[in-house]
């Protein structure tokens, strides 16, 4: 990340979830519900405030509920609003019913996940087993790695999710505790650069609720005749598509913030000291800077490793890690969750799944850490690049590592 | 041409004790005679017949007048009789197979009924409510002019009012609607259409059977924002209100959304299968309620959701039946003018020709019964007003006469009857307390 | 040439019947509508009150302009049919001009008939059936005070009574027993007779004018038994005719009416006819009749109207019932349905009650327990109910006697339970 201060910006220090509310205010949100959960509340506070304050000109609803929060986005998107919520864990958990609806309905609404663990046990804390248990529901999923770029990626949302080659609903996940309560130095961004940047909102051009276009919205659609399976599969394979347009569209307006704004984040997938490197670490979310720091010390040591952040999980970007993964003999994938019937971390799966497209096998091997709050430290990579770095000397994979299974 | 207030007769009511006929001849002949009265009611062989003008709607008398003199008013519906144009020809009097148009002989000329402005003196007269005066015709002309907002051939059951509910009430509505129908009987009949067609003609949307409250929301809201009075409507079955539908409508209500929710009650899952529901009344056969060696039915009284919305605190709360359509239709327009500015919650019961198993052709009947044995008690409520019943609870019919007709209630037993009849005393007596109680808003805080 | 789809011609009661049923079932094809009157449509039945002055002229129509704007219905007076060509579905106008129609109805009613009396053609006489018939006669009355009836019909009686109200000295002349003989019997025409005779009006019964003479301003008539009658104003009232002139060439059915099937349809493809032009199927007799009445012609126009727009809610014609009210100086006869001497004997039971001191007379027909006729003065029943009896043929015999009694009010009650 490379910053140059634009004129009219403004430095403030905030938190993650402070920063997703200015983000929210900047990309003139219309409509906001909300339901407060740990770790997202702050979040649903600041928002609240900010339309108190006048900062946020949305409307407000404090639903009973997350199902509810996702619904009344529902209904104004389909009126033509432009849309947020937030929400984690069990929050998630409990709007599934409408959140698997929204990318069908091909509704731009932007949610952030401030990612939270999910039960049982029971349990408050970071992790991002919410999220990852809805990754294949057809949203659109960014994980960030700073306060900055939860604010940025916030309103980059709207463009990519209102993109006329997408038309997808955007979970931008940031990491409970570390992100959401972690406060740093942010740049907000110039209101006129931002409305020039996001442009005019376009939310309903497909589907609306509207007496002045009058059109029933989601009829019941299948069936094993007439013109049913074949609709269905229309619609389908509609959102597959949009899904893989997300790629390239996610690209060009992260490299069009970066022209605006003097900062880029990478879109998919960040290559950290990749150039020369034998053997790479795969992280997702805040974790990355404790890496970083982990492989910055190893290659004072005259370890070749790397490092390489999705940041773009969902669509997968398979060319961006297989590229990247290419060169190296072997990857060390750190999840902060789990995929139960893999016994591994889901992210470890995509990477695998992604490799295949690899001119040559790379070895790779699943890390667990963090969950439920705990933390990831720069002695757990430690750890990690050694098990990688033995792997990549033809090691065997062995099982998942749990990081912090001995804490 | 539009329908028209009419007189109607219960022969039944009947004693013929003449008092109609005497008032009628007071009022138009100055006269104590009843034979100059314009209303004849006939005995014979102990029952009552009558005579009298039906203002028809394509009045043969008025063909048949060679002078002009009588003419059908198009706003009334009365059949005027012109004194200065009328020649006496008496053809008219050929014209009428009703006896309704007749000569006069003290008066010279024929006389026939005029309604008397719309306030009949007959009517007024009669001690024992066998004559009525009919005003639903209001109903018919208002909304007949109106657009039906369904196309047509929806595929409800035969018999079944839930068409005859949804039609009339998006009449009244109007175009300026977003219309939501959680699953169920409604978007079954196909309101929301199949494959890329649709049911309705305003933009309708089929939420989840969870979310239809929250999702008006948001269309409600957005809209009041951006300046455009768009109506929202729920048109939802108990299911989807009462049970997994409650916890949006709930929070919707208590939020003072401005909404208009109604519930078309037919007491379960009709639309999967017949399944219980939360609004399944006690005794009820339902699919998953079975009748058999130990099962008989329902162990549980239904929850009464109108009254949980009265605690809400809603803008409006109604209970209607389309066994009283005028008293629907009362109901229907408070609740969409209280959907301007709060929350309106409206309960209409719909008896399930195909789950409750009765002929197609008794809903109607049904309704009434319903209504009549006090098993369905008819009220509104306001938070100004507080509440009020709408169809007197006094002197109900025996409860047999509604459970009897339903062959969901075929099997009760007597102590099953006596529990039902404890329920409804029960309710009569909350309902009737609340509505001898201080009104919500003047209660002290 | 004009093209419509609907022609219909003539103004009156079928005609406008006609009009009405059709646009009940058609709000959208043309309707065009021609009469050889001037004015808006009135009906003949009323003119007999404009004669007296009783009835205004400019208040007895029926219709006005904003109707059949609204109907959007093509309303043309003063255009009277010459020719009718069914081959190719047109009419010629009087003065030529043609109009194309895919449905063509024929109502134009029927015109008084002139008897075959010497001199006639060399007096001035009026007839009643036109709207300027009445008001000529309205003009002349003031100066009127002999005036001579030509038929003892309900046309030269209504007019009778309205000149002899008006002021005139009336002397009606008929060449039967009695006066009103389609409808009413001896007895019956004898009280209205009296009642006649006590308001003045002379009434010569039996009695036949041989010859008709000009005389000053007036005409003088010869009578049968010899004897004369000067008059100064002489109306001929013997009976009308139906008005087919303008079919001669058209190839159309005709007997003495236009001959119709149970449909009002004509022998000729996409042509009806209805009202006093038409002969149709008696109710009680196998043979065509005219029932020249307005009822009649109401009836058989809405028949004709739902045929030509194809409105399947329409029924078949059930027959002409003959009936008629029938008011004169305060008093008022009734007639549904047929003496018992039109009917074969077979079932008929005839009952009868007169009081013609009283002026009150009742006549009950009934044939297999069936009403087939019953008749009134000063007798209060209804006679559309009984109409309905007669058409429903409602068997009576399970209260016979109580209907024998208390006709009006049994046939109510019948009515109550069988139609209400
Ligand atoms: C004085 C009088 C009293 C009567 N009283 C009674 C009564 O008490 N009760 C009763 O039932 N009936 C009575 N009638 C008879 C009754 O009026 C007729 O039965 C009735 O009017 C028939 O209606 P219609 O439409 O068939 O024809 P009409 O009323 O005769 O109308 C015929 C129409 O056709 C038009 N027309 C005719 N020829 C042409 C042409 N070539 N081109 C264009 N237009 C043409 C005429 O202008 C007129 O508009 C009476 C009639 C008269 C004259
Ligand atoms: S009696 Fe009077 S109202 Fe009746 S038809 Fe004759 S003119 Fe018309």
């Amino acid at each position: 990340m490379s910053a140059v201060l634009k004129p009219k910006s403004k430095l403030i220090v905030c938190d993650g979830n402070e920063a997703a509310a200015w983000a929210v205010a900047a990309a003139r949100v219309e409509m906001v519900a909300v339901y407060p959960i740990t770790p997202q509340s702050s979040l649903v506070e600041y928002l609240a405030k900010f339309v108190a304050d006048g900062r946020l000109a949305a409307e407000l609803v404090d639903a009973e509920g997350e199902h509810s929060v996702l619904s009344v986005l529902q209904g104004a998107c389909l009126a033509g609003a432009r849309t947020y919520t937030a929400s984690c864990g069990p929050g998630v958990a409990f709007m599934f019913e409408p959140y698997v609806r929204t990318p069908g309905l091909r509704l731009p609404i932007v949610m952030g996940i401030v990612t939270r663990d999910l039960l049982t046990p029971q349990s408050v804390w970071g992790g991002q087993q919410d999220a990852m248990s809805v990754r294949e529901a057809g949203w659109i999923q960014v994980y960030c790695e700073s306060v900055q770029e939860v604010l940025d990626t916030t309103i980059m949302a709207y463009k990519i999710a209102e993109h006329r080659d997408v038309m997808l609903p955007v979970n931008v996940c940031h990491d409970g505790n570390y992100l959401s309560f972690g406060a740093a130095r942010v740049e907000l961004p110039d209101q006129a650069e931002v409305d020039a940047f996001l442009g005019e909102k376009d939310v309903n051009w497909h589907v609306a609720l509207d007496p002045r276009r009058p059109m029933a919205v989601d009829p019941l659609t299948g069936g094993a005749v007439g013109s049913g399976p074949a609709t269905f599969v229309r619609y389908r394979k509609g959102e597959c598509s949009a899904m893989q347009n997300a790629l390239s569209v996610i690209t060009e307006v992260h490299e069009e913030w970066g022209r605006r704004f003097g900062r880029t984040h990478a879109p998919l997938v960040e290559r950290y000291r990749m150039q020369d490197a034998d053997y790479a670490l795969v992280t997702i979310g805040s974790m990355t800077g404790a890496a970083k720091d982990a492989v910055d010390a190893a290659r004072e040591r005259g370890e070749k490793v790397g490092l390489l952040k999705v940041k773009t999980y969902r669509p997968f970007p398979v060319q961006a890690v297989a590229a990247a993964l290419a060169q190296v003999k072997a990857a060390g994938v750190v999840d902060r969750s789990v995929s139960f019937g893999w016994n591994c971390g889901p992210l470890f799966q995509d990477v695998i799944g992604a490799l295949y497209h690899a001119p040559r096998r790379v070895a790779a091997m699943s890390f667990i850490g963090g969950l439920a709050g705990a933390d990831i430290t720069t002695g757990h990579f430690d750890e990690a690049i050694r098990r990688v770095a033995e792997l990549a000397q033809g090691a065997a994979a062995g099982g998942t590592v749990w990081l912090n299974e001995k804490d | 041409m539009g329908a028209f207030e009419t007189i109607s007769f219960r022969p039944e009511n009947c004693n013929g004790c003449n008092d109609c006929m005497i008032a009628c001849a007071q009022a138009k002949a100055q006269s104590d005679d009843a034979a100059r009265s314009r209303i004849q009611v006939l005995s014979s062989d102990g029952s009552y017949e009558l005579a009298m003008c039906r203002q028809c709607g394509d009045p043969e008398c008025v063909h048949n007048c060679p002078a002009a003199a009588l003419s059908k008013d198009a706003e009334s519906g009365v059949i005027d009789w012109d004194a200065s144009k009328c020649v006496d020809c008496l053809l008219c009097t050929v014209g009428c197979s009703y006896g309704g148009m007749v000569y006069d002989v003290d008066a010279g000329h024929v006389a026939k009924c005029d309604l008397c402005d719309g306030d009949p003196a007959c009517v007024k007269a009669c001690p024992r409510g066998a004559l009525k005066f009919l005003t639903t015709a209001r109903i018919y002309n208002e909304v007949g002019n109106l657009e039906d907002l369904f196309v047509p051939g929806l595929a409800g059951c035969q018999g079944c009012n839930t068409e005859l509910i949804i039609r009339h009430a998006m009449r009244r509505i109007g175009p300026e609607a977003v219309v939501a129908t959680p699953p169920g009987c409604i978007p079954g009949m196909g309101t929301v259409g199949y494959n890329g067609l649709t049911g309705t003609k305003v933009p309708v949307f089929h939420p989840l059977l969870t979310n239809t409250a929250s999702m008006l929301t948001g269309v409600r809201r957005y809209y009041k924002r951006i300046g455009r009075n768009v109506k929202v409507v729920a048109l939802a079955g108990d299911g989807g209100t009462a049970d997994v539908g409650f916890q949006s409508l709930s929070g919707a209500a208590e939020r003072g959304e401005e909404m208009l929710f109604i519930c078309v009650d037919n007491e379960g899952y009709m639309n999967t299968g017949m399944q219980r529901s939360g609004c399944t009344p006690y005794g009820a056969w339902t699919s998953t309620t079975p009748v058999g060696e130990r099962g008989r039915g329902k162990t549980q009284d239904a929850k009464n959701l109108p009254l949980l919305m009265v605690m809400h605190h809603c803008a409006y709360v109604a209970t209607a039946s389309t066994g009283f359509m005028e008293d629907l239709y009362d109901k229907l327009d408070r609740a969409i003018e209280a959907s301007e500015h709060g929350f309106a919650y409206l309960h209409v019961y719909s008896p399930c020709t195909t789950g409750w198993r009765f002929p197609s052709d008794q809903n109607i009947e049904v309704s009434r019964k319903a209504v009549r044995t006090n098993f369905v008690l008819l009220w509104e409520f306001d938070p100004q007003s507080g509440l009020r019943l709408t169809h007197a609870a006094e002197d109900p019919l025996p409860l047999a006469e509604y459970v009897m007709a339903l062959g969901k209630y075929r099997h009760l037993s007597e102590e099953q009857i006596a529990h039902i009849e404890g329920t409804i005393a029960q309710n009569v007596k909350f309902v009737k307390g609340l509505a001898a109680g201080v009104p919500l808003a003047a209660a002290p805080a | 040439m004009d093209q419509t789809h609907y022609l219909i011609v003539g103004a009156s009661h079928a005609a406008l019947s006609a009009v009405h049923a059709i646009r009940l079932h058609d709000a959208e094809r043309d309707i065009t509508v021609v009469t050889r009157d001037q004015s808006l449509p009135y009906s003949p039945t009323v003119l007999p009150y404009v004669v007296s002055g009783r009835s205004a002229p400019e208040r007895v129509f029926l219709r006005n302009e904003d109707y059949f704007t609204r109907l959007n219905v093509k309303y043309r007076r003063g255009a009277a049919v010459r020719k009718v060509r069914p081959a190719t579905a047109s009419v010629q106008l009087d003065d030529g001009e043609e109009i194309g129609f895919s449905k063509l109805l024929l109502a134009s009613g029927a015109a008084p008939a002139l008897p075959p009396i010497p001199g006639l053609a060399g007096v001035r006489f009026h007839v009643l059936r036109t709207l300027n018939d009445a008001i000529a006669l309205h003009s002349v009355l003031p100066k009127t005070k002999r005036a001579l009836v030509l038929g003892g019909g309900l046309i030269g009686m209504h007019a009778a009574e309205n000149l002899a109200k008006g002021g005139a000295q009336v002397t009606v002349v008929e060449i039967q027993p009695h006066v009103l003989s389609g409808y009413f019997d001896a007895d019956a025409s004898g009280i209205i007779e009296k009642v006649f005779a006590t308001n003045g009006v002379r009434l010569l019964t039996s009695s036949q004018v041989t010859t008709l003479a000009g005389s000053g301003e007036g005409c003088r008539a010869m009578l049968s038994d010899g004897a004369e009658l000067d008059a100064d104003l002489l109306l001929v009232a013997a009976g009308v005719a139906p008005v087919t002139d303008f079919l001669d060439e058209s190839g159309i059915e005709i007997d003495r009416g236009v001959l119709v099937d149970d449909w009002m349809h004509t022998s000729a493809e996409n042509v009806w006819a209805a009202g006093d032009v038409a002969q149709a199927r008696g109710f009680f007799e196998a043979d065509k009749i005219i029932n020249g009445i307005l009822p009649d012609a109401v009836g058989q126009g809405r028949i004709a109207g739902m045929a030509m727009a194809g409105d399947a809610g329409a029924k078949p014609y059930a027959g002409g019932v003959p009936l008629n009210t029938y008011a004169f100086f305060g008093q008022q006869a009734m007639s549904v349905g047929v003496q018992e001497s039109a009917l074969d004997s077979s079932g008929v039971e005839v009952y009868r009650q007169v009081d013609a001191e009283a002026a009150r007379y009742l006549k009950i027909v009934l044939q297999d327990s069936r009403l087939a006729g019953i008749f009134g003065i000063n007798w209060a029943f209804d006679p559309g109910v009984m109409r309905e009896l007669i058409l429903r043929r409602i068997d009576l015999d399970a209260v016979k006697q109580p209907f024998l009694d208390a006709p009006q009010k049994i046939a109510r009650v019948l009515m109550s339970r069988n139609w209400r």
